[in-house]
């Protein structure tokens, strides 16, 4: 006697089953766009659900059982999707490395996760884990590569192309069409999905357990009402990926909301044609990090500097307008005015809307900034062109849940108010911000000593910020390990002030000095291209960024920022000397962690002769 | 892979150019004196030689710029000699120079459309009016330029004035171009003079992935020692015109008169490690 087994039901909402639900409603609807040799390509959802389901496919034709690590060291592209979404449909984990990763890093993430496949970009990203020896990674069985260029040639035997792993996946649909389905249907709310590494300031990284309960449940409430972005994404709005997908902000934003909500998600060339990208897509939402809205707010001044003299005037005109709207939203929390809307409304007309063109700005409807503080000014410059620009808290250990600005809602200098159906409150002692909600993680990987310390046993996550509270929204001091005690025993945010610094259009980095001494110094690295075309306009010839450094011209403009920034904060607070940093700060040196933040001991130990010579 | 869009050299190890003899001279001054090579396909071939020693001048006899009293240049059997510089090109030799020879006012993409000119087959009147074949062709050759800006990835310098840009970009940008003309034989003239480390080794893989991915015959004129030892297959060493030696970079390396004419005559004892 012969019986079907009744069809696999997938009734668990999982990133991989939000894509799949997808495939079926919308399948001839646009998902993913791709610039590629000049060109925008569209994928439709059911060409984006066939190729994460032949990844997913092909995962289970190597034996990939549920639990089982699948690594992707890649800048963004369609295929880091696809891995991340097939990885997650066969109840795998799925973890990604920086591009910037050098290989010594790589063999660190790749022993501690124990990834049994890693799919690399491309020769670089290949080289780097091939220069490892095969029998310190004896969990490494495949690497997949995508792109072909130079690496078809090497002859390690666990190679193998993306086009014939995707055919393998493909053959074993056509044999066995069922197995995805059943593997999907037996998925369980705790199945862990990612592995999120923390980038590692103050030591090795650790690995962020999120499960598919805690990736639903933030994919959700981010487009709730008072969630991250607000109104809802839909199918109409538009993002660009080009943060790092192996960050919680940019899987938050470009995987979990995505998937929840179907926004169309753009992939540009490269990181450096972002710009170029930007102006073309025009995004409708604008996730970015301080340090790229920095650099928008130096490219419209830079811009404006370099017009004819009645554009000049002109601009002149309406960023006194826009300062006056910044200031008035500031003051208002956000809710206008007839007066600043009035003047909204003009200033598009002569100025804002073409400002915002080139900056690719336009369309955007909701600016987010998030993952390291970001300074007042900026966001006051934004809001008065007529970018709404709110700033967000979280972490990856709540999937990017925590607090934020929003329409309406605002508050300058803080991070918002908590989301809607969270808990969150500052110890009683510490004034550490403890959350906890159901997208709080579940541990990190394989180091239960670090989750102990970071989860307590009511499930209260301890953040390792500073927080206090401004009325409803909640200011974030500082790090809790980043805290200067001066000598003197002023406790003083650090952050603060090297955020002030870095307003300026010259100042790229600026770590400030100071705990357990008798008052604050700072190291400040300039902005070598803003600054050496204001070099070239005061003829100033300079070759290097040592060179240019170290021209007393430069070191009186950095000067000037710095006194500026004295101004707005207290005695104890000023900065008495600085040093210009001879070098630019990078991740290889290991004097930044991948996301670009300053590792403060690397650097007090590397530059200790500097910081000696200013006490 | 750059085969997807650009025609492959053909069945590898075949002969393409065959240099026999030539000799040239200004005013009595010898600048090329008896020098015979041939060069393959999926082959690079390496000339090297102290400043002056006439490598330069091989190029441009082959190239039709200089005409050789004597000797002969074949390319794919047929006679080079005397064949205008323009004419040579349009046979499938596409070479880069010494010192950049770009347009400095146009855009990167303008300038390596430039190198798609001669497969231009429509006439004005098309072009005016943009149909037909002239629509046709442009997007071909539209399609093979933008293969190359991401094989060279420059895809953030499109629309850049090549004037403002990078020096070591610049010279990508030569290398485009003379790709985009559909070489069979690529003449690359010093093609990482004056650059950093991190500029040459991007430049050297361009030029091995060129060999691989399109097996054409790729001759190199280039003082950088290790990126000739590490890329050439074949390698010339000239001095004041005459030809030294012929070989792999191994047997260049170690011959004797290579040695004593290139590298000087202390490194070669050293070499050896002979302390006596």
């Amino acid at each position: 006697m012969t019986t079907t087994a009744p069809e696999p039901t997938i009734t668990l909402e999982t990133p991989a089953a939000k894509l799949r639900q997808w495939a079926e409603t919308a399948p001839d609807q646009v998902a993913l766009r791709e610039k590629n040799r000049g060109i925008w390509r569209e994928i439709t959802w059911r060409q984006y659900w066939e190729s994460a389901s032949h990844f997913a496919h092909a995962l289970l034709s190597r034996g990939i059982e549920p639990g089982d690590r699948v690594a992707i060291h890649s800048e963004n592209r369609p295929e880091w999707m696809y891995t991340d979404l097939g990885t997650v449909a066969a109840r795998a984990i799925c973890l990604g490395l920086y591009p910037t990763n050098p290989s010594a890093e790589v063999e660190y993430l790749l022993q501690n996760s124990g990834a049994r496949i890693l799919v690399v970009e491309d020769q670089e990203q290949a080289d780097k884990v091939l220069a490892i020896p095969a029998e310190r990674l004896p969990e490494l069985d495949l690497v997949v590569f995508i792109e072909r260029r130079g690496v078809d040639v090497y002859d390690d035997p666990r190679l193998v192309g993306w086009d014939e792993f995707l055919a393998e996946g493909r053959a074993h649909a056509e044999a066995h069409p069922r197995a995805l389905d059943e593997r999907m249907a037996a998925a369980e709310p705790d199945d862990i999905a990612y592995l999120i590494y923390t980038s590692g300031t103050t030591g090795p990284p650790k690995g962020v357990m999120l499960s598919v309960e805690n990736t639903a449940w933030a994919g959700k409430l981010l487009g709730s009402p008072g969630g991250l972005v607000d109104p809802p994404p839909n199918q109409d709005d538009m993002t660009i990926s080009y943060l790092p997908l192996c960050h919680v902000y940019e899987k938050a934003l470009n995987v979990w909301l995505a998937m929840w909500y179907g926004h169309v998600v753009h992939f540009g060339e490269s990181i450096d044609t972002l710009t170029v990208d930007m102006r073309d897509v025009q995004p409708t939402i604008f996730p970015a990090v301080p340090r790229i809205w920095e650099r928008l707010h130096a490219a419209a001044e830079v811009r404006l500097a370099s017009a004819s003299p009645l554009k000049k005037i002109n601009a002149g005109i309406w960023l006194k307008a826009a300062g006056y709207i910044g200031n008035t939203l500031a003051r208002t929390g956000g809710k206008h005015t007839v007066v600043s809307r009035v003047l909204l409304a003009l200033g598009e007309v002569f100025l804002f809307r073409a400002l915002k063109e080139r900056l690719g700005l336009r369309r955007v409807r909701h600016g987010v900034s998030g993952a390291a503080p970001i300074a007042p000014e900026i966001i006051q410059f934004f809001l008065g062109i007529g970018v709404p620009l709110f700033e967000g808290y979280g972490m990856s250990e709540n999937c990017a849940v925590a607090t934020t600005n929003g329409p309406g809602s605002l508050k300058l200098g803080t991070v918002g108010k908590p989301y809607p159906q969270i808990e969150l409150k500052l110890d009683d002692d510490t004034n550490e911000i403890l959350v906890r909600h159901p997208a709080v993680f579940e541990g990190y990987w394989r180091n239960e000593e670090a989750t102990r310390e970071t989860l307590d046993e009511d499930g209260w996550l301890h953040t390792g910020d500073v927080g206090e509270w401004d009325g409803e929204f909640l200011k974030i001091v500082d790090r809790v390990k980043d805290i200067i005690i001066t000598s003197g025993g002023k406790n003083i945010s650090p952050s603060e002030i090297e955020n002030s610094l870095k307003t300026s259009p010259f100042i790229k980095e600026a770590i400030v000095i100071g705990d357990r001494r008798k008052y604050l110094t700072a190291l400040i690295g300039i902005e070598f291209d803003v600054t050496s075309e204001w070099a070239q306009r005061k003829k100033l010839p300079h070759t290097t960024y040592r060179d240019l450094s170290e021209k007393p011209e430069v070191v009186a403009l950095v000067q000037r920022a710095v006194d500026e920034t004295n101004e707005k904060f207290s005695r104890v607070e000023g900065i008495k000397y600085f040093r210009l940093l001879t070098k630019e700060l990078d991740h290889e040196d290991g004097e930044l962690t991948a996301t670009q933040k300053v590792k403060r001991k690397v650097i007090e130990e590397r530059f200790a002769d500097e910081i000696e010579s200013m006490y | 892979m750059l085969h997807e869009f650009l025609p492959a050299g053909g069945e590898s190890g075949t002969p393409i150019l065959e240099i026999d003899d030539i000799h040239l001279s200004f005013a009595g001054l010898k600048a090329v004196d008896g020098v015979s090579f041939t060069v393959h396909t999926d082959e690079i071939f390496a000339v090297i030689g102290p400043n002056g020693a006439g490598k330069t001048s091989i190029f441009n006899c082959i190239s039709g710029v200089y005409h050789p009293q004597q000797g002969s240049i074949r390319f794919l059997g047929d006679d080079l000699l005397g064949v205008r510089p323009d004419r040579v090109a349009d046979r499938g030799i596409a070479r880069t120079f010494q010192n950049i020879e770009l347009f400095p006012q146009m855009t990167v993409l303008d300038n390596l459309m430039l190198g798609r000119h001669q497969h231009v087959g429509y006439g004005t009147p098309s072009a005016m009016i943009r149909v037909g074949r002239a629509a046709a062709e442009e997007a071909r050759n539209r399609a093979v330029v933008e293969g190359i800006v991401e094989f060279l990835e420059i895809q953030h310098h499109r629309k850049s004035f090549v004037a403002m840009l990078p020096y070591g970009i610049q010279k990508r940008i030569e290398l485009g171009r003379a790709l985009a003309m559909e070489p069979k034989l690529l003449l690359l003239d010093e093609p990482v003079a004056g650059m950093n480390v991190e500029e040459t080794e991007d430049m050297a893989r361009f030029i091995t992935d060129i060999k691989r991915e399109l097996g054409i015959g790729i001759i190199l004129v280039e003082h950088d020692m290790r990126m000739v030892m590490d890329l050439a297959d074949q390698v010339l060493a000239i001095d004041f015109g005459k030809p030294i030696a012929v070989g792999t970079p191994s047997e260049i390396q170690q011959h004797p008169d290579v040695v004593r004419a290139y590298l000087g005559q202390e490194h070669a004892i050293a070499e050896t490690g002979d302390t006596t």
